[in-house]
């Protein structure tokens, strides 16, 4: 397509909105699932006007994995629409409200729409999965693979599709580098083991020295909860330790 | 186990649910991230410097007292919190006080603070709180009565219902299978109360207002999924009546 059947499309295209807005697919379905009128222009990237300058804009919760489930495909791609319509116009009203300096009310609304669209994408994934590992055996997912990083660090490599093979590849080869014998980072790595492992005792020890402030302070705690909030502490050990006695003569 | 995630355990499971905030919410509005380390090769990917040390009282984690409480580069002494094995007072229950100038008096448990083993026991244990004073204009201010919380674990007692006397309870299963508290002394029964289940939003879940972008209930069971042998894709372009029949070139994963 050359730039000036482009253009003339878009052209078209725009001259043709009012008309065209009749014949969209999903006028039904969105009233199915949200009362909201569609009006499509601009002002559909902002709230309801009554909601302006209110402090509070109440909402019911996100839609849950086993609800999205019942659904059809065909629902659930009407939904994702219907969500990423709401999320836009969030993300345009906190814009709004940040650029005038006011409060963006109820800020949770991004969170629910955000994790309805998670669990739909995982729900989606789920019927995929199902599938691909009936007809082929597979899953079907991004493949990837644990791999070692130039630090000697592993990470999850999440593999992606080329269209050459990789030893053409030549800006494949300079941007991702895996690890390849080093001495410095030989080095590197057992100093890091042994940050790690201070950390984890400074941890530990840290821990203990809360236990023994709370035998102090709580004589008579729950011992059974005690070893459920902290089941790597050694209580027994804490509780013979001198700073775990209170300010009383032992009787 | 994250930084985050630890932070966020410390949230009790029933604040969470008197705040109807999804999960992802409370944990946003009370991090406070000093650094993230930017993508791209770093020794340590998505490594994050924030703060661990967090200071709880009768301000929810997601209000603004609660950040002014704990303001960038401000923190408080340490404060010890007794495990608690179970959590056995809620919204609504009576309960007796054993301490302080209202010892013996019962009440009505107004709110629950898990993360500092707390309840505020409506009308009782109060102190008097002096506002807007005013030292210029020699005003006074006024005087307020405010409730101070109750530790659960030794200044306040559920009340047994069956004699109106403080006990200690257990959590026991019945014979249908349901959770219920019991009184140790007695053996009775404490049924949980109607306003346990409130949220800030609905009293009961039944009372719920519905909102104007809520979906209906019915809508919302409503089954329309009918299992086909089709991924999504495949689904969607047969309903709106796309064909695709070109091969893919060759492609390399890797």
């Amino acid at each position: 397509m050359g730039p000036l059947s482009k253009l003339v499309n878009l052209y078209r295209l725009l001259s043709n909105v009012n008309n065209q807005t009749k014949h969209l697919p999903f006028t039904t379905i969105a009233r199915n699932v949200s009362t909201t009128k569609p009006n499509y222009d601009l002002m559909e990237f902002f709230d309801d006007p009554k909601n302006w300058g209110s402090n509070e804009v109440k909402s019911g919760r996100s839609w849950q994995k086993d609800e999205m489930r019942l659904k059809s495909n065909e629902d659930l791609h009407k939904l994702w629409y219907i969500l990423l319509k709401e999320r836009n116009m969030l993300l345009t009203m906190e814009e709004e409200a940040k650029n005038e300096t006011m409060l963006f009310p109820s800020p949770e609304r991004l969170d629910k729409v955000e994790e309805s669209m998670e669990n739909l994408e995982a729900v989606v994934r789920e019927r995929n999965k199902a599938y691909y590992e009936l007809e082929t055996g597979e899953t079907g997912e991004r493949p990837g693979r644990v791999e070692t990083g130039p630090f000697g660090l592993k990470f999850y490599y999440k593999m992606r599709e080329y269209k050459v093979p990789k030893h053409m590849n030549k800006k494949w080869q300079e941007t991702h580098q895996f690890y390849k014998h080093d001495k410095d980072v030989e080095a590197f790595l057992l100093k890091y083991g042994e940050k790690k492992f201070l950390s984890k005792r400074r941890q530990y020890k840290r821990d203990f020295n809360h236990v023994i402030g709370l035998l102090k302070r709580f004589p008579n705690m729950d011992m059974e909860a005690l070893k459920q909030q902290y089941p790597d502490v050694d209580i027994e050990k804490a509780k013979n330790n001198h700073k775990c006695r209170g300010h009383f003569v032992p009787k | 186990m994250r930084i985050s995630n630890i932070l966020f355990s410390r949230i009790g499971k029933w604040s969470k649910q008197y705040a109807n905030l999804p999960d992802r919410y409370i944990k946003r509005s009370m991090e406070q991230v000093y650094w993230r380390n930017p993508k791209g090769i770093n020794y340590r990917a998505n490594a994050v410097i924030q703060r661990k040390k967090f200071y709880f009282s009768v301000h929810r984690p997601w209000t603004a007292e609660f950040r002014n409480d704990n303001a960038p580069g401000v923190y408080r002494p340490k404060v010890f919190v007794e495990p608690v094995k179970e959590w056995n007072f809620f919204c609504g229950d009576r309960v007796e006080v054993l301490v302080g100038k209202d010892k013996g008096k019962q009440g009505i448990v107004k709110h629950i603070f898990e993360e500092r083993n707390w309840v505020i026991v409506d009308g009782l244990n109060c102190k008097l709180k002096q506002m807007g004073a005013d030292k210029k204009r020699e005003f006074e201010g006024i005087w307020m009565q405010e409730e101070q919380p109750l530790l659960i674990t030794n200044e306040v007692a559920l009340v047994d219902p069956s004699d109106l006397a403080p006990t200690t309870v257990e959590w026991r299963l019945t014979e249908a299978g349901e959770r219920v508290r019991v009184s140790i002394r007695t053996g009775r029964i404490i049924p949980m109360p109607a306003t346990a289940s409130q949220t800030i939003d609905y009293k009961s879940k039944s009372t719920y207002k519905e909102q104007p972008k809520d979906t209906e209930g019915s809508v919302v069971t409503e089954v329309t999924f009918k299992p086909k042998l089709c991924t999504f894709e495949m689904d969607l372009m047969d309903k709106m009546g796309i064909k695709e029949d070109r091969i893919p070139p060759k492609s390399y994963w890797y």
